[in-house]
């Protein structure tokens, strides 16, 4: 298991490596006009030649992004050309709230998706159609347009929530859950309904495979059957499903954030990507990174231990 | 655990009825807000440094106000008075401003205000390279004189001096901050409020409380101004509908939804839109270099019913590029060029293009509902519009390196000096090709050495550039400022957003 996780971690740093490399040099390519940018439309030439120099993009591309690198590797990811934040400061306070509303949401759907597949694969008939259904209205449904819909209704017709975030210093955890609930739940349809048609599908074909005959012949409860036997079986498609829609959702959480105002990566990417904030925008990629990597590794240690197969192969 | 089915069986259902009946309808007031002692604010864009010499225009000025002070106040309608300057003189040749200050003043970090500090602010704004550096280009130097006297010295006549000193460039910080890191983070100046930096988060909310102390009372009305940053239209809406923000910036289409919930309106024009025939040469395109094709261009279009469709009838139809309140802006030019049809075509078989002529424009992101129905007016007189691909975020260079030959854009109308060099001196950006006449060229310097004459002498400039048709202009543009019956709004001539003197409590 030790040596697996080695290896793993051996080539997630490649992919991180190579992703950096790739994205530094694709947008430092295009950086040519970005002194202007930041100056604005009343600046003159002279400014602009002075504002290249200052942000050291007069040195030639391998010489800056090796010493991004060297950087990077002591935990300097620069600072941002248009507000001098220091890059890894903003993540550190931007990471929490979008993490937060991510596992918020992937809980939730890990339990919901749960419950809803396995009653839909064990009971069929009318519940099985109904979840289906529910299945295909809630993936035909953007996540944001459920948003803007729970904000018109329970923000502002009703005044149950805050229409955009009230997080802040002075505000208490309670406005952390109250300006979370709307966005994860936007969040979440999507992944329920997808989750669950993808877990009742592996219950089905496990509750049809010969072993589940077999311990039901043996006199075995079908309760145990579905708890100690199929569900272990099934466990590696649901997360697998997972971990695709967690990844899928670092794009969708990005739309959510800035219906609500949340203070999270979102807001941040979008920001550094229409103003070419080459610091920021890296720095956004390889938090991206990280999490894919992360999540996956997770992912194959889970299905390792529930599953020993994996481990060997 | 029992929580989570419920929910999500709850949030089932109701956007599974939601899409089957198209919700929609008026929103009542939201929670209760805070007391009329409170101010919050919807803005655009977080403040991307604190140091006064990178502050902006508009709603990137707003904000700087409520801690630093300007040498020079602008009133609501424009009016200059005294603020940390209290008189001003020119001396005969306008080279020379001599500014008497205020000796009562303290910045929050115990610093004091005199004519030193307000050497060192004009010293570092010109040397700090932010975006608006060029206010102070005329300025050779500035002399203290006596402790509560300076003297700017300029190279050159510059009648926006004044009202630059009154914007960033009249900004003062504290003299112990410039140029320091933590400036930049947390400003230190003298003005209204100060910074509670504990309760603030970078690009979500700036809190600030009123400074004990304060040498204006009547500028410091409430105790505390919070600034919440929402770049998304969509959340602006909803947090001004569902009272988390007493005021922010919409737009027409959003505005409805304000007004269903009975917000008001201070509408405000600030912007021209419209096509700007950048290639007066025809360096690129030749035709573009003939008169009457500029001309017609200008009589193809109905720019009533424009601004009817696209922009809910939120402006006024204009034929010229300066704003009202430049001085520049003339009665009679206002509906130079009516529309048209018939006369654009005689005007094109004249100039020798009976057969058509070709114009080339990007696609600007926003205005792609405007492209269209400019474009389909064009095409009913001969004139094909070619869009191309969309400005992407280095259009400002890609205009400097003459890539466009007509671009469509929204511009701000500013000050006669400023509107010139932003779109019709050679300094300009809109004007890359550098198209100049010795007419013109005159014209442009009886404005420069006019004094308090510039805005009267800039009629001239604007009439050539629309006789000449340099621009296509189609109308000004309300800013649509809404805000709740809990405070009174002032808007503020030539910006977007009020600045922040204009608020107060309504009563």
């Amino acid at each position: 298991m030790i040596r697996f996780i080695a290896k793993r971690l051996g080539s997630g740093l490649v992919v991180l490596f190579v992703v950096s490399a790739l994205t530094f040099f694709l947008l430092y390519v295009s950086s040519g006009s970005i002194a202007r940018n930041i100056l604005g439309d009343q600046a003159t030439a002279e400014q602009v030649a002075m504002k290249e120099q200052e942000l050291g993009l007069d040195q030639p591309l391998p010489v800056r992004y090796f010493s991004w690198v060297a950087d990077a590797l002591g935990g300097n990811l620069g600072a941002s050309w248009f507000t001098s934040e220091p890059v890894a400061n903003s993540l550190a306070t931007r990471i929490p709230v979008t993490m937060t509303m991510v596992f918020a949401a992937m809980i939730l759907i890990a339990v919901c998706a749960a419950l809803i597949g396995v009653i839909a694969a064990v009971k069929r008939g009318w519940v099985d159609r109904v979840v289906q259904v529910g299945a295909i209205i809630g993936d035909s449904i953007p996540g944001f347009v459920i948003g803007v819909i729970l904000v018109t209704i329970l923000a502002i017709q009703l005044g149950l929530f805050p229409a955009t975030s009230t997080i802040s210093p002075e505000a208490g955890p309670e406005a952390w859950v109250y300006s979370m609930s709307l966005p994860v739940i936007a969040l979440l349809v999507n992944g329920v309904t997808g989750g669950a048609q993808q877990i009742r599908s592996a219950v089905i074909k496990q509750l049809e495979r010969d072993y589940v005959r077999t311990l039901r012949s043996r006199g075995i409860g079908e309760r145990e059957i579905l708890f100690r036997h199929v569900l272990r079986s099934a466990a590696p498609a649901g997360l697998t499903v997972l971990s695709l829609q967690l990844i899928g959702m670092l794009g969708g959480v990005v739309i959510i954030e800035q219906i609500f105002a949340l203070p999270g990566m979102g807001p941040l990417a979008v920001t550094a990507t229409g103003q070419s904030d080459l610091p920021v925008v890296m720095g956004v990629v390889m938090y991206t990174v990280v999490v894919v990597i992360v999540v996956n590794l997770l992912v194959d240690i889970l299905n390792g231990w529930l599953n020993p197969k994996v481990r060997v192969s | 655990m029992k929580l989570g089915p419920k929910t999500a069986a709850a949030a089932l259902a109701l956007s599974a009825s939601l899409a089957l009946t198209g919700c929609g309808g008026a929103a009542n007031s939201g929670p209760a807000a805070a007391a009329p002692t409170a101010l919050t604010l919807g803005t655009i864009q977080d403040v991307r440094s604190w140091d006064p010499a990178q502050a902006h225009v508009g709603h990137v000025l707003q904000p700087y106000q409520a801690v630093y002070d300007t040498l020079i106040l602008r009133e609501p309608d424009g009016k200059l008075s005294p603020m940390l300057a209290t008189a001003w003189k020119y001396n005969a040749g306008n080279t020379k401003l001599t500014l008497d200050l205020r000796s009562d003043v303290t910045f929050s970090d115990g610093a004091k205000f005199d004519a030193e500090a307000a050497k060192a602010n004009m010293d570092h704004f010109k040397t700090a390279n932010g975006p608006q550096m060029a206010q102070l280009a005329s300025v050779k130097d500035v002399t203290v004189v006596d402790a509560d006297t300076i003297d700017v010295n300029l190279t050159a006549p510059d009648p926006a001096l004044e009202y630059s000193l009154s914007q960033a460039a009249g900004l003062m910080g504290s003299p112990k901050a410039l140029g320091t890191e933590g400036i930049k983070t947390e400003p230190v100046g003298s003005g209204p409020y100060v910074m509670d930096k504990a309760a603030s988060v970078k690009d979500s909310q700036t809190v600030f409380t009123a400074r004990k102390d304060y040498w204006n009372k009547d500028l410091q009305k409430y105790q505390k101004l919070t600034f919440k940053v929402l770049t998304d239209l969509t959340a602006r809406t909803n947090a001004l509908v569902s009272g988390q923000v007493d005021a922010t910036l919409l737009d027409p289409k959003n505005g409805k939804q304000a007004e269903g919930a009975k917000m008001k309106l201070a509408a405000n024009e600030v912007d021209w839109q419209g096509l700007l025939l950048l290639d007066r040469e025809g360096a690129k395109n030749p035709a573009l270099a003939n008169v009457k094709v500029r001309q017609a261009i200008n009589y193809a279009f109905d720019r009533k019913t424009i601004l009817d469709q696209v922009m809910l009838g939120q402006g006024t139809p204009t034929s010229q590029p300066f704003g009202k309140a430049s001085g520049a802006w003339m009665e009679e030019l206002e509906n130079y060029y009516a529309y048209d049809p018939a006369k654009a075509k005689q005007l094109l078989k004249e100039a020798g293009f009976e057969k058509g002529v070709i114009l080339e424009i990007p696609s600007v992101p926003g205005f792609e509902t405007q492209i269209s129905v400019i474009t389909q007016q064009l095409a009913d007189v001969g004139i094909t519009l070619k869009v191309g691909a969309a400005l992407t975020n280095t259009y400002t260079a890609d205009i400097a390196a003459q890539k466009f030959t007509t671009i469509f854009f929204s511009l701000f109308q500013g000050q006669p000096t400023v509107a010139m060099d932003q779109i019709v001196s050679t300094k300009a950006l809109y004007n890359p090709f550098k198209n100049k006449t010795p007419e013109l060229e005159a014209k442009i310097a009886a404005v420069r050495n006019g004094g308090a004459d510039a805005g009267k002498l800039a009629q001239e400039v604007n009439k050539y550039v629309v006789v000449q048709a340099w621009f296509a202009p189609l109308f000004r543009v309300n800013q649509m400022y809404y805000h709740n019956s809990k405070v009174n709004v002032t808007p503020q001539i030539q910006q977007a957003v009020p600045s922040i003197y204009n608020y107060s409590p309504a009563k």
